[in-house]
C-alpha cells in the first residue's frame, strides 16, 4: 500500500481527486491531505508519502514553491500537479522545478491512469 | 505603424467550450447546460432570473489581464456542490457551497488564462452570496448565459477598457 499526499486549498477538489484516484483503480492507498503548500511541505517531510498530487494556486505557499522547497531540501518524492492551468508555460515551469507531470482540471480517471501508471 | 494592444478577451465560442467541458466533467451529462440567448427585445444586459444567487470571480494579471466571473442561482450552486461532493440528501453548509463555486470559477478561469497570451498569474477565487460586482474600469468582453435544470448560469469575462 502506498501513501499519497493530496494538496489543494479546496476541500471539494481534494475529495474529487481522492474519488478520481479510486475510479482510476488506485483504491486502498493511504491518502493524507494538505490545505496549502506549507502544510504539504511539512507533511511531505514528516510523513514520507510515495506520491504528492498538488494544486498550483494555494494560499500561504503555492505548489511550485512547495516543490522547490522540497527539492531544495534534497527530498525527491514523486510530485505531480493537478491544477486548472495547463498552458505550455506552466507545464515547462512545473517540469523544470522537478514535477513529473501536470494534470489540468477538469480531468478524468483515464487522465490519472495515463500519468500514475507505474508510479503506484 | 503597428500598435500592439492586449486582446480584449477570449472568443465566446472558447468560453462556451471551456464551460461545457468543466461542467460535463464534474456534473455529468444527464442534465445538459442549455445556452440561453438574449431576447432581441431586451436592451443591454439581459435579466438574470433568480432571487438567490452565488457568484465567484478570479482575476488574471500579466500578458492578458481580466476577470472571470461565474453567477449561479442558489439552487444550481447547491446542486453542483452535491454533485461535486457526491452527496445526496445530507444538509450542505455555506462553506461547502462557497468552496464548490470557487473551484468552478478557478477551473474556468484557469482554462481561459491558458488561452490568452502569457505569462500571467491567476488569483485565488473570491466567492460571495449575491450578484457579482465589477469595477467601472473593466468592460464586459464575453458573456455566456445558460440554463441548467431551469435555473440561470452566467459566465462573464471583463477586461480593462482600451
Amino acid at each position: 500500500m502506498s501513501k499519497i499526499l493530496v494538496a489543494d486549498d479546496s476541500k471539494v477538489m481534494r475529495q474529487i481527486v481522492v474519488r478520481t484516484l479510486r475510479q482510476a483503480g488506485y483504491s486502498g492507498h493511504d491518502v493524507i491531505e494538505a490545505e496549502n503548500g506549507r502544510v504539504c511541505l511539512e507533511k511531505a517531510l514528516a510523513e514520507s508519502p510515495d506520491l504528492i498530487l498538488s494544486d498550483w494556486n494555494m494560499p500561504e505557499m503555492n505548489g511550485i514553491d512547495c516543490l522547490s522547497a522540497l527539492r531544495g531540501s534534497g527530498n525527491q518524492t514523486p510530485f505531480g500537479f493537478v491544477t486548472s492551468e495547463g498552458s505550455e508555460e506552466m507545464r515547462a515551469r512545473a517540469a523544470s522545478a522537478g514535477a513529473l507531470f501536470l494534470i489540468a482540471k477538469p480531468f478524468t480517471a483515464e487522465t490519472f491512469q495515463e500519468h500514475l501508471g507505474g508510479l503506484l | 505603424m503597428t500598435v500592439t494592444t492586449q486582446p480584449s478577451g477570449p472568443e465566446l465560442a472558447d468560453v462556451h467550450a471551456i464551460v461545457e467541458q468543466v461542467w460535463s466533467s464534474f456534473l455529468g451529462d444527464e442534465e445538459p447546460l442549455l445556452p440561453r440567448y438574449a431576447d432581441a427585445a431586451e436592451e443591454g444586459t439581459p435579466a438574470f432570473p433568480a432571487e438567490h444567487v452565488w457568484s465567484a470571480a478570479v482575476s488574471v494579471h500579466g500578458g492578458w489581464t481580466g476577470t472571470v466571473t461565474v453567477e449561479l442561482s442558489s439552487s444550481v450552486a447547491q446542486s453542483l456542490t452535491r454533485l461535486m461532493l457526491a452527496m445526496e440528501d445530507e444538509p450542505l453548509d455555506d462553506a461547502e457551497v462557497a468552496d464548490a463555486v470557487g473551484e468552478l470559477v478557478n477551473m474556468i478561469g484557469g482554462n481561459i488564462k491558458s488561452l490568452m497570451p502569457g505569462p500571467s498569474a491567476l488569483t485565488l477565487p473570491v466567492v460571495a452570496a449575491g450578484r457579482a460586482a465589477h469595477s467601472s474600469e473593466l468592460a464586459e468582453v464575453a458573456r455566456f448565459d445558460a440554463m441548467w435544470n431551469g435555473e440561470p448560469v452566467r459566465i462573464s469575462v471583463h477586461a480593462p477598457q482600451s
